[in-house]
């Protein structure tokens, strides 16, 4: 008996944590490219659900007898266009035209971009409440050396579409001519762009990428989280940050992995205490930070005077 | 010409120069509003308005010691300034306790944090601290949510009446309690900027290495910086359950602690008026306002729309903030100043080769 409840556990959480993973890998890109952890990625995620429900609401209207899947994907793809449109606005024209910028700087206006989302969000698509379907209704149920599980059928479609973003993206940083600048400008900037690494190219790729892997998890993540809010997205943003600093900002491996512990050990604590689960995992993180600050994968990083 | 030969050192001049005679006019100033107040010249929400307003200019006070000064991002302040807030109302509402043991708890239980956030500062730096209190502050409001028991959960913890020496004390009389702990808050940090704690805090900003090899202890004024800010923010808390009677889990989310952020940034971390003025932009016209419109009733989350356009603004274009605008504009008019006293001199004897 304990095993099923441990192993439906285990699928329960699979969707969260696959959700985290898009959102930590874009927060990831973007450290590594332009050095500064972007508190806007879940901002820019549920703007981008906005376009996602506004968008498949004009697709119903203007093409007759469209079917409600088809509805979604295509505001889907339109939701995803609009966050890579954005991300790449962020980083030309706001982060590229400042004159004195530090790391610090473009933390700040990271924040100042929440700030603007929070109150664009309602001038722009109004304060009624409104939601985002589910692309397929209804349990799969079946049976595993004897014993019962189920999974919803949205969740598995979720998770197998993540699944195949994250390993596209993994095999574009190790195989493509752009995954080699990203790794190149993630290990010294003013070296890569010596060696004929056309940096703001990358960079801006990268804030594109981010932008669009933060618009699909915010568009699979909706249907479950209900009512769409400009800080739908603002545990994510949390949690891909913890889970970024557990699996060490070193790699590009160490977050994905830290985003799927994460998500995890909260199903399994809610077993146990559903009211203090976040507080439980959120003390534990801190104090494994703690012990070990680069985190759990990550390289030490000598620091010069 | 020499101009120290014309300085005055009477006495007026002296209590004019000194840095406490601002401090104290601008709470005489902030006084006049309760006072017009009472006249029923200026209506209760905008002295509501002015009063919130100083309680978050307090907390700002020690967020810039923090940011500005030691150079410590910290995201948690919301969480602190809530800790204050329901340790307050725990002491007065289920304890029954007077307010000055509510001050004494949250003093101590300030300190104990500020100590923890500080190791916690000594092992991560730099942009990963931000995200550290971001969860601690995260950790803290969950608390607030489920500690049912001390907090009242979601629908919030809130106080029929506050009593101070025997007597009821309403809002109007604390808003003079706001004013002069600000004026007090004001005086401290000038005496923690311009002592050589403040120095050794600046110089631990710009190189931490540079700082040690001089002989500054990073962990003393590390924890120092986050007690001092803590303290202040724990304060806030305290004030403003003494001002307002309630407090609500969601009033200490992310977004206080970013507008605090904001004021701080658009107002210029190192100079005491800049914060004021900072706060002021961004809560005051917020609270004052963008509250009273129709409009914004309606939309009540725009007005972030412009906390953030100002901050973006300020960080890209601008980074002293407005206390650097002061400055600026005294430049300018001096500039104009003597180029027009120039040209009248042209005019009126012709033009000089020598000068």
């Amino acid at each position: 008996m304990v095993i099923q409840i441990i192993i439906q556990i285990l699928l329960d959480t699979l969707m969260p944590a696959v959700i985290l993973m898009l959102a930590t890998l874009g927060i990831v890109l973007i450290f590594k490219t332009s050095y500064t952890t972007n508190f806007a990625q879940g901002s820019i995620a549920a703007l981008a659900v906005y376009v996602v429900s506004s968008a498949s609401a004009l697709f119903a209207s203007i093409i007759p007898g469209i079917s409600p899947v088809m509805q979604l994907i295509l505001g889907i793809i339109v939701g995803i266009i609009a966050a890579f449109l954005f991300g790449l606005f962020i980083d030309t024209m706001i982060l590229r035209k400042s004159k004195y910028i530090n790391a610090g700087g473009k933390q700040m206006i990271t924040m100042g971009i929440v700030l603007i989302i929070t109150g664009l969000v309602p001038l722009i698509f109004g304060t009624l409440s409104r939601t985002v379907p589910k692309i397929v209704y209804g349990n799969i149920d079946f049976t595993l050396f004897g014993l019962d599980f189920w999974i919803t059928k949205h969740n598995l479609i979720s998770i197998i579409i993540a699944t195949v973003v994250i390993s596209v993206i993994f095999i574009m940083l190790r195989f493509t001519k752009w995954g080699l600048g990203v790794r190149a400008t993630a290990s010294n900037e003013l070296v890569a762009s010596m060696m004929g690494v056309n940096t703001h190219f990358i960079t801006a790729m990268s804030w594109s990428i981010a932008g669009a892997l933060g618009a699909l998890s915010a568009s699979l993540y909706a249907p479950i989280y209900g009512n769409l809010s400009s800080a739908m997205m603002t545990n994510i943003q949390i949690n891909g940050f913890l889970a970024s600093i557990l699996g060490g900002f070193g790699t590009f491996f160490g977050p994905v992995v830290g985003s799927y512990i994460i998500p995890t050990i909260t199903g399994m604590v809610a077993y146990v205490s559903a009211l203090w689960k976040n507080v439980i995992v959120y003390g534990l993180i801190l104090i494994i930070i703690l012990i070990k600050p680069i985190g759990l994968f990550g390289k030490k990083v000598q620091k010069k005077v | 010409m020499n101009t120290n030969f014309n300085k005055k050192h009477t006495f007026l001049n002296k209590i004019v120069t000194h840095p406490y005679f601002g401090f104290i006019l601008a709470g005489l100033l902030l006084m006049t509003v309760q006072l017009l107040e009472y006249q029923g010249i200026i209506g209760v929400t905008y002295a509501r308005a002015f009063g919130l307003t100083i309680i978050y200019f307090i907390i700002s006070l020690g967020f810039s010691l923090l940011l500005g000064y030691a150079g410590l991002a910290s995201l948690g302040t919301s969480g602190f300034i809530g800790l204050g807030a329901y340790i307050t109302g725990y002491v007065l509402k289920t304890l029954e306790l007077p307010l000055i043991v509510a001050l004494l708890l949250t003093l101590v239980i300030a300190i104990v944090i500020g100590t923890i956030v500080g190791f916690i500062s000594l092992r991560i730096e730099g942009m990963y601290l931000a995200i550290i209190t971001l969860g601690l502050s995260e950790i803290l409001n969950e608390i607030f949510k489920n500690a049912v028991k001390f907090t009242n959960g979601v629908n919030g913890l809130k106080l029929s009446s506050l009593t101070m020496f025997n007597t009821i004390i309403t809002h109007r009389e604390f808003y003079f309690v706001l004013v002069f702990v600000m004026v007090l808050a004001m005086i401290l940090t000038i005496n923690i900027i311009s002592s050589p704690t403040g120095r050794a805090m600046l110089a631990m900003k710009n190189s931490t290495s540079a700082a040690q090899a001089m002989g500054i202890s990073i962990l003393k004024y590390r924890l120092l910086a986050f007690v001092i800010a803590t303290i202040y923010a724990a304060v806030g808390g305290l004030l403003y359950f003494g001002y307002w009677l309630t407090s609500n889990p969601e009033t200490w989310s992310i977004s206080l602690s970013l507008s605090i952020l904001a004021a701080v940034i658009v107002g210029g971390a190192k100079s005491i008026w800049g914060v004021l003025a900072g706060t002021f932009l961004m809560f005051g016209i917020d609270l004052a306002v963008f509250k009273q419109m129709d409009f914004f009733q309606k939309y009540q989350d725009v007005p972030y729309l412009f906390s953030g356009l100002l901050i973006i603004l300020v960080v890209m274009f601008y980074p002293g903030g407005l206390s650097k605008l002061g400055v600026d504009i005294k430049t300018f008019i001096k500039k104009t100043f003597v180029k027009v006293r120039g040209l009248y001199h042209n005019w009126r004897y012709g033009k000089d080769d020598i000068r």
